[in-house]
């Protein structure tokens, strides 16, 4: 059972400073990030995304481990506080492809996935940010996972 | 002074062996640059190959200095006869193998938190990433926590 807890939160920030994706971000860049993240207890079984589901929305690891199972039986493992779960790692055109599990128990920061693509899609220097870091962190965390879709457009994920 | 007599008296036969030695040399070389053409030829039309190597290479470093980050719990006797029931599984399937295929055959084998277990496993390292998306276990982590 995932419990949502809802309001501000002020664990987001530090865990946005630690993240790989977000932790480059000037403050008012962090600041419009914080609105966007909701905060979810979770516990080992939780199933967070059902693969060939309706993607609506991604995750930001807070506390825990989590259990990425993607296909042809390949996985990653995510333990690192602010490590990122969306785009190209979660789902495509709309539609989770990856099957999302809690290992140990924590929490995780939940984002709209239609309001992160909004962000991302704009002309800004925050997107650019976001973007640059967001492959170097696949890169690092998943480099397969980058090899199954073209990453060109902003749409599919 | 003519034929062999004028030959053994320039010293003709060590001229014609050094000929002989640098002709040959320089025909191997060429023959051994030609045969490694073909590679050079492919890392020309892609070379996203060269990129895909470094990546790799890097993938397999960031694979081992990550084993240092691995905790040393200290598990229940109950947790260590889980883990071995999990090592059993693991024997039962590729040596790069799937974790979600792991964590699956040890929930339909009725192993005791199977999440949580596995979790232990991961964080102290007896079941470690391969960089390809699969996972190998570690004996010697396994022969030091488990057994």
């Amino acid at each position: 059972m995932v419990l949502i807890l809802r309001g501000k939160m002020n664990d987001i920030k530090e865990i946005l400073n630690k993240s790989k994706v977000f932790g480059s971000l000037d403050e008012g860049s962090t600041a419009i990030l914080e609105g966007l993240f909701d905060k979810w207890e979770t516990h080992p079984g939780d199933t967070l995304t059902n693969a060939d589901d309706t993607a609506h929305t991604f995750f930001l690891l807070g506390k825990g481990t989590a259990l990425l199972a993607m296909d042809e039986g390949k996985s990653v493992v995510l333990d690192a506080p602010g490590d990122f779960i969306g785009m190209e790692l979660l789902s495509a055109k709309g539609v989770y492809k990856t099957t999302l599990s809690i290992l140990e128990e924590g929490h995780v920061f939940t984002a709209s996935r239609q309001d992160f693509l909004d962000i991302i899609q704009e002309d800004s220097e925050m997107a650019a940010t976001i973007m640059s870091a967001w492959h170097e962190y696949l890169d690092v965390k998943a480099p397969f996972a980058r090899n199954n879709e073209d990453t060109g457009l902003l749409q599919q994920f | 002074m003519y034929g062999l007599e004028a030959i053994n008296a320039n010293n003709g036969w060590a001229i014609c062996v050094v000929g002989i030695s640098i002709v040959f040399s320089g025909l191997v070389s060429l023959s051994l640059v030609i045969s490694q053409l073909h590679k050079v030829l492919a890392l020309y039309e892609n070379p996203s190959k060269i990129k895909a190597f470094f990546k790799t290479k890097k993938t397999q470093k960031q694979v081992e200095d990550g084993q240092d980050t691995f905790v040393d719990l200290v598990l229940t006797q109950s947790q260590k006869e889980v883990s071995k029931q999990f090592a059993l599984l693991v024997r039962t399937m590729e040596d790069h193998f799937s974790l979600p295929r792991l964590l699956h055959l040890a929930k339909i084998s009725g192993l005791k938190d199977p999440y949580s277990n596995l979790n232990n496993l991961l964080k102290i390292g007896i079941v470690i990433p391969d960089g390809e998306g699969f996972f190998t276990l570690n004996n010697d982590r396994f022969a030091q926590f488990i057994e």
